[in-house]
């Protein structure tokens, strides 16, 4: 068996799995990927803003085959089938970001250490006050139709998503209305912020970075079918998809970024994590993508795959919305935190995989504040509050207990399984109403507002920045991408005086009073970080081999999407 | 008759779909409900014209109807631009009905020599046994069948792929439809040949029956040339009424073995309320119903021509 074991942070597919990974989308367009920041210089002409990458000891999964040949077809299996494969207006989750990453580059990329530097981009300069970015992108790169990789070309991208109803939530917050990209030549395009970003470029590794043919987002725009066929500069090109069942990449030749070993990749989304893992044991896949703690367990202890495994990402918990009663009481939110079974939740769903999690950093990460600790398993405590609260609003309150409804994404056993957990620990204080949703309408009401606790799963950028999306006061209204619906003008001070703060140790220690602030907060109960298996059979090689055009050693995986431009299979 | 039926269950469908939730959020996703944004309620206003969602209900039914009736199936509801129904259609059936095809082969060539076999042997242990069996198959729900099937078919004798692969030859789609045709296919051969067998044995008993035995014809040619076809006429109605039957049956199927069928488009359209999908889907169930007896009434008057007097 060989088993990496990398620390990059991610999602554990115990809650709401493709769920949240829509809104992820959303969200991805600013945060999923970007690397954890510290060391921050900026870069002008080629690195950037840096990253910390705090925990992410990465390390490739195999190396005992050293000459790599060409050939085979990858056929991966993933959690989920994704609506759309356009980056401007498609939320991509994890599997619509792996199948992204065949076929589009993204203009920056995050090395080893955590910090963006340049991929499609060729340099990222950043004014004085870093309130705006410069970035040129490489000369003679085409896209899969012959189109010329420009700035035209980026611009065009930028403004679709941020245009885009859904997928420009996450944007919008970020940028002034008007210019907020401006040509400056042929190959380069500024970015102007609506406040000083020193690590802005680690936006540009995030679905934000894709660049799509600027002929297919037109083509694209009349035709809705052709956000099923995408157009880009990527190792591979589109060949064929049939929803549901198999989306297939050939080679591309003509690569700007090198050679490219695989003659395909198959994507063949497999729901049901042990039929995904029977699939893989029968020679019918070749790579597996999962969050499913059982098949992790499995996966780790085979000698026929070798894994990459992520916990470095986003952070599983329960969420509270607190802006609608009970949960409007602080008292209510944090008899809800006492109550919370964590002990049994790590036990019983964690299953020993997946590490606690007290707040959105994981103990490697510089950021990491070791006095905030979650609480939870004191019911004692609960009751107290509880007591105190329905004397004072028996409105909100039947036998002495605060009416509350608990809502999840369903139909899942596992998240019924939480559910029942969780009703059993919280009943001490509270009557619990289910409210099971398809994962649609899950998300549709969280971003509304319509529940008052429900599970999710976020965070995890590879920069913290990057996670503002989530916390911000500026992203609570009707759609809230600030889920909690919670406002904290200290928090957005410190977060915005954290990405504007080149110095690390400074930066270290505005982030430790974020972390603490969020814990005040009472509105999330961390539960655990999210753990991502990518494992390959062991005739795959080179998945953690992907280096930028300098050299430079990239990441193998963030929040579980890993790339493919040097991967390649013995016969 | 038909046309009537179908009518009505195109207009049931549609009445019942628009009860069920509103498509506004299958279009604009949250933006739907976020009715305090100026700038929301814009796209929200526009996608309700666009979608004639602003008309009452029997105008977009009238309107649904006639481009339906035109071939027209209209567009997906769906965040991520909305093609049209008509594609994803015209690529889904064709996956459902060899499914179809081939559960029903395997049922009718399986039930036929079974019935035969069970009926000549009426009462006897083998006849008991074979009784018990299509008791189990009949009594097993679709989806422990896919599971014990694929576990020792596919996973521990490695006789068949686990998964359907859509861009493969059709050779090789044929053969990894076999499984899940047996899954559909075994439990409806059980009730054919429950029926048959009983029939059978009913038939034997006739006068012609005895007369050509007496006439010393032999036993199995007694069986083939005089009594199976006297013998069909209930396994052929329930051949046609079981076709509805297994086109539910498909949804669970295709969902195991992931196949791209329309009974999982149906189950994912329902999910997401993606009304002009299951609309489609829907209608065409209907119609191929209508269809398979109206074949069906053919197939009586073929069996025995005095159906036509």
């Amino acid at each position: 068996m060989r088993t990496t074991e990398r620390s990059a942070r991610r999602r554990p597919g115990v809650v709401l799995g493709a769920t949240l990974m829509s809104f992820a989308l959303v969200a991805s367009a600013c945060s999923s990927d970007s690397g954890t920041a510290s060391n921050g210089t900026s870069g002008s002409t080629s690195g950037t803003s840096g990253g910390t990458g705090a925990s992410t000891a990465e390390t490739t999964p195999s190396t005992d085959a050293p000459t790599p040949v060409s050939g085979g077809t990858l056929r991966y299996g993933l959690e989920a089938d994704v609506d759309g494969l356009n980056p401007t207006s498609s939320a991509l989750s994890a599997p619509g970001l792996m199948m992204a990453n065949t076929v589009f580059d993204t203009l920056a990329a995050i090395d080893k250490n955590g910090k963006a530097v340049p991929y499609l981009a060729e340099s990222f300069t950043p004014s004085a006050d870093f309130k705006s970015w410069t970035v040129k992108v490489r000369p003679n790169i085409k896209f899969h139709d012959g189109a010329p990789l420009n700035s035209a070309a980026i611009a065009k991208a930028f403004e679709a998503q941020r245009s885009a109803p859904l997928v420009g939530l996450a944007v919008k917050p970020f940028y002034p209305e008007t210019n907020a990209v401006t040509i400056v030549d042929d190959l380069t395009v500024t970015f102007n912020l609506l406040e000083a970003n020193v690590y802005f470029p680690a936006a540009l590794a995030t679905q934000l970075g894709y660049v799509p043919s600027p002929l297919w987002l037109d083509a694209a725009a009349k035709d809705p079918t052709l956000n099923q066929k995408p157009v880009g500069t990527g190792p591979f090109k589109f060949d064929s998809r049939t929803q549901d069942n198999v989306t297939r990449f050939v080679r591309n030749p003509d690569w700007w970024g090198g050679k490219v070993y695989l003659d395909a990749v198959e994507f063949y989304p497999v729901t049901d994590a042990a039929n995904m893992l029977d699939l893989l044991n029968n020679g019918e896949l070749d790579a597996m993508q999962t969050t499913d703690q059982t098949a992790i367990k499995e996966l780790k202890t085979s000698d026929k795959v070798t894994s990459v495994l992520d916990d470095t990402g986003e952070e599983s918990f329960v969420m509270i919305n607190s802006q609608k009663a009970p949960f409007d009481d602080i008292r209510v939110r944090k008899a809800l935190t006492y109550a919370t079974p964590k002990k049994n939740y790590l036990d019983l769903i964690g299953l020993g995989i997946s590490r606690e999690a007290d707040q959105e950093f994981i103990p490697e990460s510089p950021f990491y504040n070791p006095a905030v600790k979650q609480e939870a398993d004191e019911p004692d405590k609960a009751v107290a509050l509880v007591k105190e609260y329905c004397a004072e609003k028996p409105e909100n309150c039947t036998g002495g207990k605060v009416n509350m409804e608990f809502q999840w994404s369903g139909p899942s056993v596992v998240q019924t399984r939480i559910a029942d957990m969780f009703n059993q620990a919280w009943s001490v204080a509270f009557n619990v109403k289910f409210d099971e949703l398809n994962q649609q309408d899950h998300i549709q009401q969280t971003a509304l507002g319509q529940y008052n606790v429900n599970t999710w799963r976020q965070f995890g950028a590879d920069d913290p920045w990057a996670d503002n999306v989530w916390l911000l006061c500026r992203t609570v209204s009707g759609i809230s991408l600030n889920w909690p619906r919670y406002c904290s003008p200290e928090r957005d001070t410190l977060l915005l005086s954290a990405q504007a703060e080149q110095d690390p140790a400074k930066r270290v220690e505005l982030y430790k009073k974020v972390v603490q602030n969020i814990h005040d907060a009472y509105t999330y109960v961390f539960l655990t970080h999210t753990i991502w298996a990518n494992s390959f059979v062991n005739n795959v090689h080179g998945a953690c081999d992907h280096k930028s055009p300098e050299g430079v050693e990239l990441k193998c995986a963030s929040n579980g999407r890993t790339w493919f431009d040097t991967v390649w299979m013995d016969k | 008759m038909a046309i009537s039926l179908l009518f009505a269950v195109s207009a049931l469908t549609f009445g019942a779909m628009n009860v069920l939730g509103d498509p506004l959020f299958n279009i604009l996703g949250p933006i739907a409900g976020d009715t305090g944004n100026p700038k929301s309620v814009k796209l929200i206003e526009k996608a309700k014209k666009d979608y004639n969602l602003d008309k009452p209900i029997p105008v977009r039914y009238g309107i649904w109807i006639t481009g339906f009736i035109r071939g027209d199936m209209g567009v997906q509801f769906s965040t991520d631009g909305q093609p049209p129904v008509t594609e994803l259609i015209k690529e889904r059936v064709p996956r459902t009905v060899m499914l179809l095809i081939l559960g029903q082969m395997i049922a009718i060539m399986l039930s036929v020599p079974w019935a035969l076999f069970s009926a000549s042997r009426a009462d006897k242990l083998v006849d008991r046994m074979s009784t018990a069996t299509t008791f189990m198959l009949v009594a097993l729900p679709s989806f422990a069948l896919a599971v014990i099937l694929k576990y020792l078919l596919a996973i521990k004798l490695g006789w068949f792929p686990l998964t359907y692969r859509a861009r493969d030859p059709l050779r090789s789609r044929l053969f990894q439809m076999v499984l899940p045709a047996m899954v559909i296919g075994l439990p409806a051969a059980a009730i054919y040949q429950r029926l048959l067998r009983t029939d059978l044995i009913t038939t034997l008993q006739e006068d012609f029956i005895l007369m050509a035995r007496s006439k010393g014809v032999s036993k199995s040619r007694v069986l083939f040339r005089h009594a199976l076809r006297p013998s069909l006429f209930s396994f052929v109605t329930v051949v046609g009424l079981t076709t509805g039957a297994l086109i539910g049956g498909s949804i669970v199927v295709e969902t195991v073995f992931r196949i791209p069928g329309i009974g999982s488009t149906l189950v994912e359209a329902v999910l997401r309320h993606d009304f002009p999908v299951v609309l489609a889907i829907v209608m065409i169930v209907a119609t191929a119903f209508v269809l398979i007896n109206l074949i069906i009434d053919i197939i009586y008057s073929i069996i025995d021509p005095r159906v036509r007097r």
